[in-house]
């Protein structure tokens, strides 16, 4: 049995990993809601996000606090970059989305990741390097919980991150086209939104919001060639928990994930903490295929 | 004869010469598994490759090796014993090397070493740790490196001296982790049966480890152990002091792993450090033979860092090889296999022998000299942290920095 002091604990570290998925998974869930494709190359740019926070703090001296929205800016532009190199061949001229090669899409993103693993691996060499904490403390209490000061810090300005997309989405002319063109490509193409621009604009943020959980992360994680693997694979789960595309689902199924296998490390055993999360997509696709805030299907 | 019979037999002799002083000096060709490439550990193999590179130079500059140079022919295994059964299947089958060595990881040893057998190659394990490798019991593989049972030995010891009533230990999950920590809890049975020690197996690809760690807050051990590799061992240490579990005033953190001499140690690790017990191969105060000065000389020049237990591993896997190709004054399988089992060669940390008992002593150096050191300081260089054991001077806990 657990004691309470204990079950607050193991509460209270599964949120807040489960926020730190949350960063990843969302931009993922923005990638598939507007351009319908799974980008496979989604935990390189939190890799690159580590390293780029790391040589700008540590190896350029640069403030910490211009060194973190350097990480996001740098996964933004490279998403962008991606997004205007790679994704647009694969959709430009082609007058209905419903014509898009899926496969294509798959293998692009899937090269991408092999690509930039490697170039790191030979332009930065294997080894892990720690970067600077945002806070030196190495132990904050927080209510039954004992966490490094970077931890805290680092949920803090996840829970800021995530709210500013919140309201991105929400309020931002952009944020509306956003939802416009995830509902209907061709109805917001139609009505004037240009899908093209939002298509950019949600790899570069998706890029940005992925890097900048590897900036935050990197003090704790250490950033290496591989780091982005194991987070990438939790975000796949966590968008389909969710319901593909879904924003606020991609949030609630990165909690869930995060208390679950905290709570089933303890509960059940340590060995078979990743594989909670597989268990229960594999649950979700027996009995709710559609995910938690999913459609069942849409058809135009 | 006339002139031009003269001159075609002046020609093929002189061709004939030139051949076989060529074949005379064939370099001699010797087969390198190491890591170059995540996920396994670079910086071990790096440390490996250049110790078997400084070790080759010497031997060259000195003439070779019956009048022939050592040719290391080196291949990247990324840590995966897959790759590593390709590799030695390669380095055999292609490159037609004389023997195997450099192997730094017990996965990978254990997946080359049966290419090796097949092929009948000798196969000098530099630092697979796993008592699995002896006890195959191939006659192609020796072990002039550390062996599980040892380390697991000097950790009970260690952790009785200590007066622990509780042990956990962290291991990772390869053969390397899960064999030491098994061993571990064998020898307590052994030494301290009333100590009571569990491990727990994690995965080494891993980023969290707190839901293993959160349930020692409420009730920490006495000792907890480390029997990870980096990157992810300091990923758990770092994690086990965030926690306040250990190092503090009621645990002690024993490192069975002697991470503290990587060259990353400190860049990974700040305050987790402080107060480490740590085993260790290798100690600059340790008492080693005049061969270890010039290779460590020489490993320094060429590479700007600090020897380190590796590079003598490495160094010694080397020697050991070419030692026997010169005893038995050939290449040929059979007599190295032969020259080698009766090896009694001081390498750059003793005098090598192996033993031809049964079990994990199978081809084994028995008597690998070891250390243990304390950590005192953040970013502490080994060479100034205390000896606090070594062969002669048992562990003696008063005299630990307490955190």
């Amino acid at each position: 049995m657990l004691s309470g002091a204990l079950a607050a604990d193991l509460a209270v570290n599964g949120l807040v990993t489960g926020l730190f998925y949350g960063l990843m998974a969302i931009g993922l869930a923005l990638i598939f809601g507007v351009l319908r494709i799974v980008n496979f190359a989604h935990g390189e740019f939190y890799m690159v996000g580590a390293y780029a926070y790391t040589i700008i703090a540590a190896r350029l001296g640069v403030p910490l606090f211009v060194a973190l929205p350097s990480a996001f800016l740098f996964g933004a532009a490279l998403g962008w970059v991606v997004e205007r190199t790679l994704m647009r061949p694969l959709y430009a001229n082609i007058g209905s989305w419903g014509l898009m090669r899926d496969e294509y899409a798959v293998i692009v993103t899937f090269g991408l990741s092999l690509l930039l693993v490697n170039l790191v691996d030979k332009a930065i060499g294997p080894y892990a390097f720690r970067a600077p904490a945002l806070v030196s403390a190495s132990r904050v209490v927080v209510g039954p919980a004992l966490m490094s000061g970077q931890k805290v810090a680092a949920a803090v300005v996840t829970l800021a991150a995530l709210a500013l997309i919140a309201l991105f989405l929400r309020f931002s002319y952009w944020g509306r086209a956003v939802r416009a063109v995830s509902q209907n490509r061709l109805g917001a193409s139609l009505a004037g939104i240009d899908a093209t621009a939002v298509s950019s604009l949600v790899f570069a943020l998706a890029g940005g919001l992925a890097a900048l959980a590897g900036a935050l992360l990197s003090p704790i994680i250490n950033a290496s060639p591989d780091v982005g693997a194991f987070p990438a694979i939790k975000s796949y789960v966590i968008v389909v928990l969710g319901g593909m595309g879904s924003i606020p689902g991609a949030f609630v199924a990165s909690l869930l994930l995060g208390l679950v296998e905290s709570f089933g490390a303890v509960l059940v055993s340590y060995q078979y903490r990743d594989t909670f999360g597989l268990v229960l997509l594999i649950l979700f696709l027996l009995f709710r295929p559609q995910g938690l805030f999913g459609e069942r299907g849409r058809e135009v | 004869m006339t002139y031009a019979s003269h001159l075609t037999i002046a020609a093929f002799a002189f061709s004939t010469s030139l051949a076989a002083s060529a074949c005379a000096a064939d370099p001699i060709k010797v087969g390198v598994t190491v890591t170059q490439s995540p996920p396994g550990s670079v910086v071990q193999g790096t440390q490996v490759k250049d110790g078997l590179e400084v070790v080759a130079k010497m031997l060259n500059d000195q003439g070779g090796v019956l009048g022939r140079p050592i040719e290391l022919v080196i291949e990247d295994t990324q840590g995966l014993p897959e790759k590593a059964r390709a590799a030695v299947e390669k380095l055999i089958t292609r490159d037609k090397v004389v023997g195997i060595v450099g192997e730094h990881q017990s996965s990978n040893v254990l997946a080359g070493m049966e290419v090796a057998h097949r092929y009948h190659i000798p196969y000098i394990n530099t630092n697979g740790w796993a008592d699995a490798i002896r006890e195959k019991g191939y006659p192609e593989v020796f072990n002039p490196n550390n062996y599980n049972r040892r380390v697991a030995m000097a950790a009970a010891e260690s952790i009785k001296k200590l007066g622990a009533k509780k042990v956990v230990a962290f291991a990772e999950n390869t053969d390397y982790g899960i064999g030491l920590a098994k061993g571990i809890g064998e020898q307590l049975k052994t030494v301290a049966p009333e100590i009571s020690y569990r491990f727990d197996t994690l995965d080494r690809a891993a980023k969290d480890y707190l839901p293993a760690i959160l349930p020692l807050r409420a009730d920490p051990p006495d000792v907890v152990v480390d029997v990870m590799l980096p990157p992810a061992a300091y990923i758990m240490m770092n994690q086990v002091y965030e926690q306040g579990v250990a190092p503090s005033a009621k645990t002690w953190f024993y490192d069975a792993s002697g991470l503290a001499d990587y060259p990353d140690f400190w860049q990974n690790i700040k305050e987790a450090g402080k107060d480490l017990l740590v085993f260790g191969l290798y100690h600059p105060k340790m008492k080693a033979p005049e061969l270890a000065k010039t290779v460590g000389d020489a490993y320094t020049k060429k590479t700007g860092a600090q020897p380190n237990r590796l590079l003598y591993q490495a160094a010694d896997s080397l020697l050991v090889l070419t030692d026997a190709i010169k005893r038995a004054n050939s290449t040929e399988p059979d007599a190295l296999v032969k020259a080698l089992e009766a090896t009694k060669y001081t390498g750059t940390r003793g005098e090598i022998t192996f033993s031809n008992e049964s079990g994990y002593k199978f081809h084994q150096w028995l008597d690998i000299p070891y250390v243990t050191f304390q950590v005192t300081e953040i970013g502490q260089k080994v060479a100034d942290s205390p000896l606090v054991e070594q062969p002669g001077q048992p562990l003696d806990p008063s005299k630990l920095a307490h955190p």
